[in-house]
């Protein structure tokens, strides 16, 4: 396929499962913070450190993060400005995409927009979040069973299973971020709490509770263990990394591709790492640094499938070129 | 039990109904006093061929009216079936507002129009391969010289090209317009990269949804065909050396032209690659697109860009939206561009006069259909005229579109004719002024319910190695009472329009 056409695919779902994790995040953090005291501007600081956000000026109480991160389109890490790329990616893929697709990415896209959005955030704000998380589950049940199974949906899928890998770690690391800035909270209290807050985030507290291997007092790090290993949770880090190999394998086979395929080397290299046994046993004592290369490679990994798929330098085919005219002539 | 009361409720349907029963959106319509309406005759009954048609849509009351309109709006929205206007900010989206009440054309007129039409394109594709090698028509003096010389559509570049299967004009939109004795009059020939087919079709899909009832009881010629006869016409004019699959791209400026939605309509509807330039490079003449499985060469390009923006090398240096070295590939025989590079000529309006010559010249036939009369600017004693008679004329610019740079006579304050004289003055050969001709009328929904607004009709002409023209095609209306402009740039709508498959 057109290799701009495949860069689009490819945000189009980064930024709909962007929009969704987001949601997931604000969520969590106003979940957790109704049992705790936590100085209000210790509270929200944390979400904005993982979102990549250094240079928030605004006010660091609960409604000015809230809006910042929901409504502000000049915040790029905003839903509606997740919203606003994917819709505008989409635009230009309308006839690579389903039709339905596009009708319900621009139908979903219109109601965030409209007053009847703002009314249930003011009125209702767990069930605005709910609404947005399923944007992107609808997308990709109608994507799913209507979409053509060619390289535009394996760039889709890659996207998407990409970015929910960095979003888990981000959320997974929240509590680094929140016992930096005040260490009084690592109480064990807390933990228990905290903990369920983001395996519910994650919709991973019931598939947590049946599948997991809790040990007494170390629910933190069973918690971390399922979110990024647990390779039958689709939520887990692993699970997408897996997918996002599965995805460029297809890809790399469809299209023919005859040029070395760096994404793949280093996929296989980042899976092979997080299932050996010794990162396992380090998740107990060095989380955040775990994460920090997860979020990292998923950086890295991005910029290998731009410079194999999505930058194309015609210096690089003359070969291929010239083998082509000589079929045709 | 379940049948039982969907038909109990049936039966209630109907009784609510008959007891609430409003007037008929049609009971207070009134023709205009000095158009032709296209379905209601002077004394109020409806033509034969629209009677059917009237009957159905005047049993509905203006609430269930309404109604209708808002589900076919919201269809248009949720679809994202969107135009920038370009004076807005960027991404700013309209719909393009689209009236329920079809426009229907009589099936024996169309035929007389179809014939009329592949004259005309044949007449004008003749000339466009007569001016770029012989050039006898100007030989002979039936066109002057100079007119075509110094048009801005004439391509020196191109003469003594011969594009695949002699071919310029893949496709055509011509602009018609009705008189008020009912003759449909050739407004301007659209031969570069006409643009709103897919309006047509996707008019006619919400009408469907809309209206389905309606479809069972009238006949109208299909239009969904479109993209296939384009695809279908595209490749049989693709280069020799191309082999039997040749590859077809559409080429876009972008998803910031205002006719995005079309350029990826189009491709998803013919089934072909949409490409940007940048998605497009030339390699020993030959053009190629960068996929993800490399390079893969381009034998059609359906362009939708205009020609000074194709080829940074060949035309405007400043070009981002072209292809690099893309006109050497051309001129090669490596590639079709489709519509040919170079046929703006035939959109100038100062050669939009001669046409009805070139049908007689090539062809030895009388035109089928009639050009509006115009005055050439160019000429002294038109010249005169037109300076003279402002207030009565309609005056354009030979090379704009869209409704822009033209001047309406009627309509006009002194102001604005001033500048206009001296626009004229001092560039006359830029200008061309033809009567006003009241154009015909259809009911159309307005905030007074039914009143009768102006519309145009613009057919599309697809030709290969054959022609073709798609029976229907994009009926603009005004939507401001008494206006004469219908351009969606000026604020125009659109309708369905229904070729009858039988007369009644």
């Amino acid at each position: 396929m057109i290799s701009r056409l495949a860069e689009h695919c490819f945000w189009l779902s980064r930024y709909i499962e962007r929009a969704e994790n987001i949601a997931r995040l604000l969520e969590v953090n106003q979940n957790w913070l109704l049992d705790f005291d936590i100085p209000v501007e210790l509270q929200w600081k944390p979400l904005l450190i993982i979102s990549g956000i250094h240079d928030y000026k605004g006010n660091l109480d609960k409604e000015s993060i809230l809006n910042f991160m929901t409504w502000d389109h000049e915040n790029p890490c905003s839903i509606v400005s997740s919203m606003t790329q994917a819709r505008e990616n989409a635009r230009v893929i309308r006839e690579i995409i389903s039709a339905e697709m596009w009708e319900r990415l621009n139908y979903n896209y219109l109601w965030l927009q409209s007053n009847t959005a703002k009314d249930l955030y003011d009125n209702n704000r767990y069930e605005l979040y709910n609404q947005i998380k399923r944007i992107n589950q609808l997308l990709q049940g109608i994507g799913e069973s209507t979409m053509l199974r060619t390289e535009a949906w394996e760039f889709y899928q890659f996207g998407r299973h990409l970015e929910r890998s960095g979003q888990t770690a981000r959320i997974l690391d929240v509590k680094y971020h929140m016992v930096q800035s005040n260490p009084d909270i690592s109480g064990s209290n807390i933990e228990i709490s905290y903990w369920t807050s983001i395996l519910k985030s994650c919709s991973g507290y019931e598939p947590f509770l049946k599948h997991a291997n809790i040990i007494e007092n170390q629910v933190g790090n069973a918690v971390a263990e399922f979110l990024i290993l647990e390779e039958s949770f689709p939520r887990s880090v692993l699970y997408c990394l897996k997918e996002c190999l599965n995805s460029v394998t297809a890809i790399s086979y469809q299209s023919k591709s005859k040029i070395s395929n760096r994404t793949i080397e280093s996929l296989k290299t980042l899976n092979a790492w997080l299932s050996n046994q010794e990162t396992r046993q380090s998740i107990k004592i060095q989380l955040h640094a775990i994460l920090t290369k997860i979020v990292d490679n998923v950086h890295s990994i991005s910029d290998s499938m731009t410079s194999t798929y999505f930058d194309f330098n015609p210096d690089d085919h003359v070969l291929e070129m010239n083998e082509i005219e000589k079929i045709n002539s | 039990m379940g049948s039982q009361t969907s038909s109990s409720n049936r039966i209630l349907g109907i009784e609510d109904s008959s007891a609430i029963r409003q007037q008929s959106i049609f009971h207070a319509y009134k023709p205009h006093l000095n158009a032709r309406d296209e379905l209601i005759d002077w004394n109020g009954k409806p033509h034969p061929h629209c009677k059917t048609l009237v009957d159905s849509i005047g049993k509905l009351s203006s609430n269930e009216f309404q109604d209708k309109r808002s589900a076919a709006d919201l269809a248009f929205v949720t679809q994202g079936i969107t135009f920038s206007v370009y004076s807005d900010c960027r991404g700013v989206e309209k719909i393009f507002p689209f009236d329920l009440v079809p426009r229907p054309v009589e099936g024996k007129e169309w035929t007389r129009l179809d014939m009329g039409l592949k004259q005309r394109t044949k007449a004008l594709n003749l000339f466009l391969y007569d001016v770029y090698h012989e050039q006898n028509i100007l030989k002979d003096n039936v066109i002057p010289r100079e007119m075509v010389e110094s048009s801005k559509g004439f391509r020196r570049e191109m003469i003594g090209f011969t594009p695949p299967g002699k071919q310029y004009i893949h496709i055509v939109g011509t602009d018609l317009i009705r008189n008020p004795e009912g003759e449909f009059l050739v407004l301007e020939d659209n031969c570069r990269t006409p643009s709103g087919v897919s309006y047509v079709i996707e008019n006619r899909v919400v009408m469907k949804r809309i209206f389905p009832d309606l479809f069972k009881n009238i006949k109208v010629k299909r239009v969904e065909d479109y993209p296939q006869k384009l695809r279908d016409a595209l490749c049989s004019v693709a280069p020799e050396n191309s082999g039997p699959n040749p590859r077809l791209a559409l080429l876009t400026p972008g998803p910031f032209n205002s006719a995005y939605f079309e350029h990826t309509f189009l491709a998803g509807n013919m089934g072909i690659e949409l490409v940007m330039g940048s998605d497009l490079f030339v390699h020993n003449d030959r053009v190629y697109m960068k996929t993800t499985g490399g390079p893969k060469r381009v034998d059609v390009i359906y362009r939708r860009v205009d020609d000074e923006f194709l080829d940074p090398k060949a035309f405007r240096s400043d070009s981002m939206l072209g292809v690099p070295n893309l006109f050497n590939a051309y001129l090669k025989g490596n590639v079709t561009i489709a519509n040919a590079i170079g046929t703006g000529v035939c959109d100038d309006k100062a050669i939009y006069l001669y046409v009805e010559d070139m049908i007689r010249y090539y062809l030895s036939e009388e035109p089928i259909l009639k050009n509006v009369p115009t005055y050439i600017c160019s000429k002294k004693n038109d010249l005169s005229y037109v300076l003279d008679n402002l207030e009565k004329l309609v005056v354009k610019a030979v090379n704009e579109s869209g409704g822009y740079g033209m001047l309406m006579g009627p309509f006009s304050t002194a102001a604005q004719r001033s500048e206009f004289k001296e626009k004229i003055k001092a560039n006359p050969r830029n200008y061309i002024a033809q009567p006003v001709v009241t154009l015909s009328a259809c009911p159309t929904w307005t905030e007074e319910g039914l009143a009768p607004r102006h519309v145009d009709l613009r057919p599309y002409v697809v030709s290969g190695t054959d022609t073709w023209v798609l029976p229907g095609g994009l009926t603009r209306t005004a939507l401001v009472k008494g206006s004469l402009v219908v351009n969606s740039s000026q604020g125009g709508g659109s309708k369905d329009t229904w070729v009858m498959e039988t007369d009644v």
